[in-house]
């Protein structure tokens, strides 16, 4: 609707001539708003639907219009008698691991990318390049690779056992605490599961958005101004701190809310590198809709609270932009 | 002009609409049957294998499906014929999630047992009788069995070795859905088995036990690959896994050895359930009296690693051919538990996982 009101508005300012062309546009508009409806807006309605429905215990799912998934969602299926936390914990480590993430993506991809700009436009160009390709990997093989990386056999586990490092960490006492943390077992030292291999592979699949959405902002960084605080006798950290970092706050605050909200739906990292203690949300709606229990109504009711929390977080990141550039 | 266009587009889209539609009697005329299994290795194996005995004993055609699994398949055979496709004359369930399509209803079609007489050579259980009768046929049988690296530790004799810290502290690789095994093991083992299960307080009982397994298990595989790997790579060092499929990978030189301890191995079995609305009844039929015959069971045994439902005696498989698909003790799935209390038992057994 709103689309069409736009063009109905433009149309009367526009001369003559123009108004001739405008059946193909609203056709082409048209199209594009029902693309959006067929496949945006319908299996989100779908999602939200469903979510009201009721499980069958031994069987699938029917239509109804009930709030006990929700209810479920934030006590358990046994309340009263019985409460449970499991669902909000899920969501608490969803938020936990894209947090970390976002920010340790953000935080490395940063000085790469303030170096990146300052080399020769055609090494820049390549770099980028480079980073985009990188993109056409999916989760499923940079997941696989890290796996391979940290395994016994063949990954950084092998490394540690024949440079002795493993003996070593054994002699000193210190292989007890890896043990007592979950990162080794009797044989050698393991990264599988662990909040490190987790985050790692998080942080690494979300990297090059880092780098190609902080790269237009700090391109434009004007150097005369970081120079002029040099030669006024500042140091390097104190640059950094007073003058770059502040003209870069809002796209760096962006970045990590769209790497956040991004990476709230990780599946493949967090099934294979992650605790099930430390199992998230978009776990938990996979094994409901496919698995072997057939609940979809459960499934469909996480993953509209994944939706508001995701909204939500945006809305305050909004708000918080707002406030700080008034100030 | 867009319109002209459209609506020759809508033409002949009906038109091919049309001519699908017309098409489906005239393959039927030919014989022919779509069936549905797993996909990879295991579909393959029926193509190259059992397929081709079928339609040379019979005349029938065999069209393969792939099925991604036996839950996921009933979702898509859920949303297809709600939409009114019918995606495959015959698909292979699993029991539990062919007994949810028998209760789901008008999925699986009741099977008229007088067309499938080598089915008597099954044992009873084998053969489901749903509320509309008759509506599977065993097809094969799986085990999901104790396995583990004979480089890195001896033999285990007993589940309950599995709790041992001292030998397998962070490293054994168990199944990470509710249903896999482990509360079936753990029931064996410690419990009255599946009568421990019927009850709430059983399936507590079960899962306080299975909490204290916790810092023994380094992985909670879901897809059978990464335990493969965990088992190549000595990420773990024992576990549970199929069978037929570590047998497979000992042979090709992996440090992975199956075992059946003293409680046994759970065995779970594939049937071919006919899909309601299918015209291809009576080859369906024809194929499910083919694959019990004893011959055949000894076949699937033979090229595909599954273990035969007929009793041993009645095939012609050596004691080392059999031995490599099948054992004894054989752990039942508590099936009516985890259906009919499935919501409890899937809620308990994640908040047991999500405990730290």
């Amino acid at each position: 609707m709103t689309i069409a009101d736009d063009i109905s508005v433009s149309r009367a300012d526009r001369p003559e001539r123009r108004v001739s062309t405008l059946p193909a546009k609203t056709i082409l508009l048209g199209l594009l708003t029902s693309i959006i409806v067929v496949f945006c807006v319908l299996p989100f309605l779908l999602v939200l639907a469903i979510s009201f429905g009721r499980k069958v215990d031994g069987a699938a799912w029917v239509w109804d219009f009930t709030f006990d998934n929700y209810q479920r969602f934030f006590v358990g299926v046994l309340w009263p008698d019985e409460v449970t936390f499991l669902y909000l914990q899920q969501l608490g480590f969803s938020f936990y691991f894209a947090v970390i993430a976002s920010l340790l993506a953000v935080l490395t991809a940063l000085p790469f990318t303030l170096q990146l700009t300052r080399l020769k436009r055609t090494s820049q160009a390549m770099w980028l390049v480079f980073i985009m390709a990188s993109l056409s990997l999916s989760e499923v093989f940079i997941v696989m690779g890290w796996d391979i990386l940290l395994s016994n056999n063949s990954g950084l586990p092998k490394l540690f056992k024949e440079t002795g490092l493993t003996q070593w960490l054994k002699d000193v006492g210190w292989f007890q605490h890896l043990r007592d943390w979950g990162l080794a077992n009797p044989r050698n030292v393991k990264f599988k599961t662990s909040d490190f291999a987790t985050i790692l592979t998080m942080s690494y699949l979300v990297w090059p958005y880092a780098v190609i959405l902080l790269y237009p902002a700090l391109s434009r960084l004007d150097p005369s101004l970081s120079e002029a605080a040099r030669t006024m006798g500042a140091s390097r950290w104190t640059v950094t701190r007073t003058v770059t970092l502040p003209s870069i706050r809002l796209p760096l605050f962006g970045t990590t809310l769209l790497l956040f909200v991004f990476l709230l739906g990780t599946y493949v990292s967090i099934t294979v590198f992650a605790a099930p203690n430390k199992h998230t949300t978009a776990v938990a709606i996979y094994s409901n809709i496919r698995g072997a229990n057939l609940n979809a109504p459960f499934g469909a009711t996480q993953a509209i609270m994944l939706l508001i929390s995701a909204s939500a977080c945006l809305y305050l990141g909004h708000v918080f932009n707002r406030r700080s550039e008034v100030r | 002009m867009s319109k002209l266009n459209r609506r020759t587009l809508l033409k002949s889209g009906v038109a091919g609409l049309a001519a699908s539609t017309l098409a489906s009697p005239l393959i039927a005329q030919s014989r022919s049957v779509r069936i549905g299994s797993y996909g990879g290795y295991f579909e393959n194996s029926f193509k190259e294998h059992v397929y081709p005995a079928f339609t040379e004993a019979t005349g029938i055609a065999v069209e393969s499906i792939t099925q991604p699994n036996s839950s996921d398949w009933l979702v898509t055979m859920q949303q297809a014929v709600a939409a009114g496709n019918i995606p495959t004359d015959i698909s292979l369930f699993a029991r539990d999630s062919m007994i949810k399509a028998s209760r789901i209803g008008e999925l699986i079609a009741p099977l008229d047992l007088s067309k499938i007489k080598a089915a008597s050579n099954l044992d009873s259980y084998f053969v489901f009788e749903g509320n509309e009768g008759p509506q599977g046929v065993g097809a094969m049988s799986w085990f999901s069995a104790m396995v583990f690296n004979p480089n890195e530790v001896e033999t285990p004799t007993s589940w309950a070795d599995f709790w041992d810290t001292d030998r397998f502290e962070a490293s054994l690789g168990m199944g990470r859905n509710y249903n896999a095994g482990l509360f079936d093991f753990t029931a064996a083992t410690f419990f009255d088995g599946t009568e421990t299960m019927m009850s709430n307080d059983g399936v507590i009982a079960i899962l306080e036990k299975i909490a204290e397994l916790k810092p023994n298990v380094a992985l909670w595989w879901t897809a059978e690959s990464q335990m493969e790997q965990s088992m190549k790579n000595g990420d773990v060092v024992a576990g549970q896994y199929y069978l037929d499929v570590a047998n497979l990978m000992a042979l090709d030189g992996f440090p992975i050895k199956p075992t059946f301890p003293k409680e046994g191995n759970l065995q779970d079995y594939g049937s071919w359930c006919l899909t309601a609305g299918s015209d291809k009844a009576a080859e369906a039929a024809e194929f499910m009296n083919f694959s019990s015959d004893p011959a055949i069971q000894a076949l699937m045994s033979r090229k595909i690693g599954t273990a035969p439902l007929v009793d041993k005696s009645m095939t012609d498989l050596t004691d080392e051919e059999f031995n490599f698909v099948s054992g004894a003790p054989a752990i039942r799935p508590a099936y009516e538990a985890y259906l009919d209390n499935e919501t409890f038992i899937k809620e308990s057994w994640d908040k047991m996982l999500a405990a730290s």
